[in-house]
């Protein structure tokens, strides 16, 4: 495992993946910041394009540090289904697995190895986009006339750290359903197109039209859920403790399809 | 024909192994209704440069997937090094295996391509740099993949077969690719390895190719092993033949005349005459047309190509089938 592991690390040193990790994973927080700080308002005023704009006194709070992070938790998430799938689906469309078969027959070793490291990988970005995200939220306050007191209290420590680890759960989780569909489908391609479709749209309208009560169990929603630290729908120990099952059936059945199936 | 040295599975295993790399013994697969490969029977001996030949979709790119542990077998077993192919993990760390077309990381250096293979199977990373040189890669090793010709990732796939310092190299069709000069140095290695005491299973649809390198023979058609042994034996199995030449085109009727009543087919092919009959017969003949006043510009004794060895036996085997154009 440890082969596939150190293996799989020199393949992720690849432009290709170091732009889309962490350009993908670094975006979209760091755009959430900026935008949560510059639009943060005195008294609470809606949005005319829907919702509310977060006051400077709720920015304020332990938790203001990772407002924007938190928000978009499900967007580094995303970037981790398709980062995952696309890994997974690639050895398969290039033809690579047999070449890692020949010097790993071990499949579920070779498996769980590269799983890890894209595990490792995928924490490295949340890391390094929520360290990017507090730097410009630290930048950007003053600006603001936002106090950063609260921030650095140890109450805001927690609520960082905190943030960082549910982030990296979700995106775990998420990085999971992507490599399983990438071993599914065997096409980078067609597994991510399957797997936005999916936690995007699909969800969204099975929620809104066919299942009400679906955002209590289906995936997106339930990682929605944990980013959040649980939500109106889902406490955070339901959403893990659902997911954590999920998690387990999905993991037994990709590594079950990839030890019998041909390669 | 069938397979000539069938296998047997009196004795140990590990002294099977040793002397055999590669048994195989009613080796089956079948998708859904092909059956792709059918009652496999191989025996190839250690230390021989083994040639794997068939046409296209004939199954050995099928066969190297089972022996390789990458398919499953619908029927039959095998054992590579002297372990089943139900546990390729207990034999691979010793095979090396290039398997149809090179697949690498385009955006990876050559190098890079073989610190994944060397990192995933724990190798001395110091092999790189030995089997790049092998294959006369060195100079180009730092370069992506991507901007390799066909015959450099091929080299570079053989590269990537011989990381492990293996007992058994398994080459599915290595000079696909290759100009005449990649060719003739892809020679040299397989030849090189040999006689390092390496065993070699090289699969081709190019049979001049398996004539020039390879001491044993595996001739696949339709997923059934047509035959197996030394090729030295197949070939010598096969008819030889005259072809004289006489000095006159006049008389080159009245020599295939001559032969027929010695009892020997024979024809006029343009300024030739061809005769099935042993090269022993060649002297008897330049005698028979002196005392028939035929003087002969040219005598030579031609010997059966294992293109027409494996026409020969796959007609013999299929007499209503076509066989498939072998260039």
């Amino acid at each position: 495992m440890w082969g596939a592991f150190l293996s799989e690390t020199i393949k992720l040193r690849r432009r290709s993946m170091l732009l889309w990790g962490f350009g993908g994973g670094l975006f979209f927080p760091l755009l959430a910041t900026i935008f949560t700080i510059e639009r943060a308002t005195k008294t609470l005023e809606f949005n005319p394009h829907g919702g509310v704009r977060v006051t400077i006194a709720a920015l304020e709070q332990p938790t203001g540090l990772v407002h924007g992070v938190v928000d978009v938790s499900s967007l580094i998430g995303i970037v981790s289904l398709c980062l995952f799938a696309a890994a997974f689906a690639v050895e398969y469309s290039q033809g690579t697995l047999r070449n890692l078969l020949v010097r790993e027959p071990r499949r579920s070793q070779l498996l769980t190895g590269k799983f890890l490291a894209l595990v490792v990988f995928i924490a490295i970005v949340v890391i390094v986009a929520v360290g990017v995200s507090v730097a410009v939220a630290f930048i950007l306050a003053p600006g603001k006339g936002i106090s950063t007191a609260a921030w650095t209290s140890s109450t805001g420590i927690s609520d960082l750290l905190h943030a960082v680890l549910h982030a990296f759960l979700a995106a775990a989780i998420y990085g999971l359903f992507g490599a399983a569909l990438g071993v599914i489908l065997r096409s980078p391609g067609v597994a991510i197109g399957v797997a936005v479709a999916w936690v995007i749209p699909i969800e969204a309208i099975i929620v809104g039209a066919i299942w009400s009560n679906g955002d209590r169990w289906l995936p997106g929603q339930l990682l929605d859920a944990l980013a959040h630290h649980g939500n109106s729908n889902s406490s955070y120990l339901h959403a893990l403790v659902v997911l954590v099952i999920y998690a387990v059936i999905v993991a037994t059945g990709t590594l079950l399809l990839f030890n019998r199936r041909d390669a | 024909m069938t397979t000539t040295t069938p296998p047997s599975d009196s004795g140990g295993a590990a002294s099977d192994g040793a002397a055999f790399p590669i048994i195989a013994t009613g080796l089956s697969k079948r998708y859904s209704e092909v059956l792709a490969v059918d009652s496999v029977d191989i025996k190839l001996p250690a230390g021989v440069v083994g040639g794997f030949v068939g046409p296209n979709g004939a199954g050995k790119t099928t066969t190297i997937q089972l022996l390789l542990g990458l398919v499953a077998p619908t029927g039959g077993s095998a054992k590579v090094l002297g372990e089943s192919i139900e546990h390729p993990s207990r034999y691979m760390a010793r095979v090396g295996a290039l398997i149809e077309a090179p697949a690498f990381y385009p955006s990876l250096s050559g190098r890079r391509n073989l610190e994944v293979l060397t990192s995933l199977g724990r190798l001395n990373p110091a092999r790189i740099d030995e089997v790049l040189a092998m294959v006369e890669l060195s100079d180009r090793a730092k370069d992506r993949v991507k901007t390799y010709s066909l015959g450099m990732k091929q080299r570079l796939g053989v590269a990537a077969a011989l990381l492990p310092d293996p007992e058994l190299v398994i080459l599915d069709e290595p000079t696909n690719g290759l100009d005449p000069a990649g060719i003739r140095e892809m020679r040299a290695v397989m030849r090189g390895l040999a006689d390092r005491g390496i065993t070699v299973l090289v699969s081709s649809h190019l049979l001049r190719e398996i004539e020039a390198i390879c001491d044993h023979l595996l001739m696949i058609d339709h997923g059934r092993i047509v035959f197996e042994g030394p090729i030295s034996g197949l070939l010598d199995a096969q008819r030889s033949g005259l072809i004289a030449r006489p000095e006159h085109a006049k008389d080159l009727e009245p020599l295939a005349a001559l032969a027929i009543a010695a009892g020997k087919q024979a024809r006029v092919d343009d300024d030739v005459v061809r005769i099935t009959a042993d090269e022993d017969w060649a002297p008897e003949l330049n005698r028979q047309a002196f005392a028939a006043g035929i003087t002969l510009r040219g005598l030579e004794a031609t010997r059966a190509s294992l293109e027409e060895a494996f026409f020969a036996i796959t007609e013999a085997e299929d007499p209503g089938g076509e066989a498939e154009d072998q260039h």
